[in-house]
């Protein structure tokens, strides 16, 4: 290994990346634009979300149960219907997420104590966020009833209301969130999208700046010159590892100030990891740069498996632990899936070496053998 | 007279499409790419991990060891909660979860049995959940509110004297989920990614098509032939429009309808003629894309740039109510914006054409638009 050419490479790498402006421009911008981007479209932040009544009883206590999702902050009503019909419409045509359907006699069953029944019709074809929705209709609807309930109790049987509130429910749950106490949907997402956007913008930059050699045809002379194959890939991996490095704490500074997601953890634990991640993500575009002949095959062949590795097996999105068979192990076959651990562990755990130094471990051994593969695979003369 | 020359032009303009068709088959990787991304994706994005609350890990610490606390845990169970470890502190639960090896911890107190037997006081639990992945968490917080409810409901019916004879006053929410009543994500996954793919290949097509040519330099002799510039371009739109609504009927009726049983609801009719002029629309700022980038390397990552968030801030994956201000303007840029609208309109809500004028015409606007602007900078740039 001789320094002296591994830094004329690195040399000859930088001044590239600064000369062409596209390039340039897009391996420090489309990192944050991709990050602005994912951010606002993939978190499902629970609030007016759009709905509608169709009251037929008409009552005070119909009233006063339709108010209870006026004033919630997570809805926006959208005004009373005339019948029922008319949900079809607005439904169908995507205006209210869920209308709700007070039946004829809802305060006259009630006050005689027996069971009424409400309908919630849910526009199902955005499945998404559907189910926290609903979380919050039926928590409503239940807190309705058990004040209903305990009222009920306390007049028939002259009992205190905290009384009649033990007999009816004899048992408390007291639910603490733990890391994201106001579930915000944003402070969960903004870390993982760090991990998300260097595993797509690290290798694709790296495979580039290789491909463009072999297409433009100067990789010949690199075919041969004296450098040897590894202080080579060390020459082309330093300079792109700089500017993903770079990307990686402005992506990571963004998360925490314009996302305003919590870093609660270790940051020299925190960037250390980040540079092992770099490196680990740059290793691998090397081996596509390897495998592809054109610029645009490489492209292609980075965002086919990068969309597929780091969003679906990476715990972005679900969590790998309830993962099972085949999706459970490719999870783990890849880098994001640690990386993304210790970003959750970091931010919002406040975790460092201690709750982490495994995932790094890890990352390092991906590092390591990366390289190694990368090395025995390039060839400075070809197969023919 | 006038005739013929409209033959001549529409003979041109065949000679231009099937060239293109070549050109697509020869370049091994894009052709490799849309096929995998109409095929094989398909299958991956529709297969994604459900959005439901699945074998959530659940840790015990059961401080009490009675007949009431055992029925209580055994309630948590599949297919929502998988009992992952019993804690013997339950500090040990508490490092657990900062590592994230469980979803959840319930802590029952000793003594919890007596407190249910005694009418003072209410028995109180803990859990400690997660909630780092907020909708995951949110749900395991939210199920088990329903679990420790309806435990107590029963243990009120089967325990207690003073309410048990009387009924009480209730309501029931009776949930029904129009368009996709069993809640399978592999519906909204699977059409998300036609929509998403789509928009993909109508961008990156055309552009990729153009620039090649421009970095070849054919381009300069197709322009010294007979040929106006419009046959050139919109020859390239058409052929990729061809590709794309048979990528489309290929994964619609080869792969998400029969494998993943996604219906369709409305006109297929329908939704093919505007599917093709959604790719018309979006063929559009592929076009412009080209005419910014010099090589296929640029294009690439001007792509991107365009693509991602053409998709991203279309409201496919999430609500535009929850987008800032600021990315509003934006988002009226966005094709599949308006797309959006009308092929969950037709697919799933069986909307026909007299409901969805609006984005029809909003589409259309910003297709033409967006095909005059790359029209006159390409001629520009070359004439």
């Amino acid at each position: 290994m001789n320094a002296a050419r591994v830094t004329a490479v690195v040399l000859k790498e930088w001044r590239e990346i600064l000369r062409d402006r596209i390039y340039f421009l897009l391996a420090f911008f489309l990192p944050i634009v991709l990050m602005v981007v994912f951010g606002y479209g993939m978190t499902q932040e629970i609030d007016d979300i759009p709905f509608a009544v169709s009251d037929y009883d008409r009552t005070a206590l119909s009233r006063e149960y339709t108010h209870r999702f006026i004033e919630s902050r997570y809805f926006d009503f959208k005004g009373h219907l005339r019948s029922v019909n008319q949900a079809d419409t607005l439904l169908t045509g995507g205006d209210v997420q869920f209308v709700i359907v007070i039946p004829e006699g809802f305060q006259e069953r009630l006050l005689g104590g027996q069971q009424t029944e409400v309908q919630t019709l849910m526009d199902g074809a955005l499945t998404m966020p559907l189910r926290t929705i609903d979380g919050y209709v039926e928590a409503i609807n239940s807190a309705a009833t058990s004040e209903l309930q305990i009222e009920y109790l306390t007049r028939k049987h002259a009992i205190s209301p905290q009384r009649a509130q033990n007999i009816l429910q004899p048992i408390k749950l007291e639910i603490r969130y733990l890391y994201n106490q106001e579930l915000r949907d944003i402070w969960s997402v903004a870390p993982s999208l760090i991990m998300f956007n260097l595993m797509l913008s690290a290798p694709m930059l790296m495979a580039l700046s290789v491909v463009r050699e072999k297409e433009i045809g100067t990789i010949f002379n690199i075919y041969a010159s004296t450098i040897s194959r590894a202080e080579y890939l060390l020459g082309k991996l330093i300079p792109n590892v700089i500017v993903s490095y770079i990307n990686g704490i402005i992506l990571m500074l963004m998360a925490i100030y314009y996302f305003g997601a919590p870093f609660k953890g270790s940051t020299i634990f925190f960037l250390s990891a980040l540079l092992v991640y770099v490196i680990c993500a740059s290793c691998m575009g090397l081996l596509i740069s390897l495998w592809v002949k054109t610029q645009m095959a490489a492209i292609i062949v980075t965002i086919v498996s990068i969309f597929v590795i780091a969003m679906q097996f990476s715990g972005m999105m679900a969590p790998v632990s309830s993962m099972t068979g085949v999706n459970y192990f490719l999870a783990h076959s890849f880098p994001p899936k640690y990386f993304n651990d210790i970003v959750s562990a970091t931010f919002l755990k406040g975790g460092g070496l201690m709750a982490s130094w495994q995932e790094l471990l890890v990352l390092f051994v991906f590092f390591v053998g990366f390289y190694i593969f990368a090395y025995l695979m390039f060839h400075k003369r070809g197969k023919t | 007279m006038r005739f013929i020359a409209q033959r001549i032009w529409l003979e041109q303009f065949a000679v231009l499409v099937v060239k293109e068709f070549r050109q697509l088959v020869r370049d091994r990787a894009i052709f490799l790419y849309i096929i995998y991304i109409f095929t094989l994706d398909m299958f991956i994005a529709a297969g994604g991990p459900s959005m439901e609350l699945r074998n959530a890990n659940l840790l015990i610490h059961d401080g009490d060891y009675s007949v009431a606390s055992r029925e209580l845990t055994y309630r948590f169970r599949s297919p929502y909660f998988r009992l992952t470890d019993v804690m013997m502190h339950p500090e040990d639960g508490m490092h657990l979860l900062d590592r994230g090896k469980a979803t959840l911890l319930l802590d029952i107190p000793p003594g919890f049995e007596k407190d249910l037997h005694a009418d003072e006081r209410p028995a109180t639990l803990q859990v400690l959940v997660d909630t780092s992945k907020s909708q995951i968490g949110y749900l395991a917080s939210s199920y088990s509110a329903r679990i420790g409810e309806s435990f107590g409901r029963d243990w009120v019916s089967q325990n207690s004297s003073a309410s048990g004879a009387t009924s009480l006053p209730s309501i029931k929410n009776q949930r029904r989920i129009w368009f996709n009543p069993t809640l399978n994500d592999s519906w909204f996954y699977g059409i998300s990614e036609i929509l998403a793919m789509i928009t993909v290949a109508c961008i990156f097509l055309p552009a990729v098509a153009a620039v090649r040519e421009k970095e070849r330099g054919t381009l300069e002799q197709l322009l010294v032939s007979p040929l106006t510039p419009f046959q050139i371009m919109f020859a390239k739109v058409f052929a990729m429009i061809v590709v794309t609504v048979i990528g489309t009927a290929v994964s619609l009726f080869a792969i998400i309808h029969p494998v993943f049983s996604v219906p369709v609801q409305g006109s297929v009719t329908l939704f093919f003629v505007l599917t093709a002029l959604y790719a018309f629309t979006a063929s559009g700022l592929g076009l412009l894309a080209a005419t910014f980038a010099r090589n296929s390397g640029q294009v690439g990552m001007i792509l991107l740039l365009i693509v991602i968030p053409t998709i991203m801030l279309s409201g496919i994956w999430t609500r535009l109510e929850s987008m800032p201000v600021w990315l509003d303007f934006l988002i009226l840029f966005s094709p599949l914006r308006y797309f959006v609208e009308i092929a969950y309109g037709i697919l799933l809500r069986g909307a026909e054409l007299n409901s969805l004028w609006t984005p029809i015409l909003a589409m259309l606007t910003l297709g033409v638009a967006l095909f005059t602007v790359a029209l006159m900078r390409f001629r520009r740039q070359f004439a």
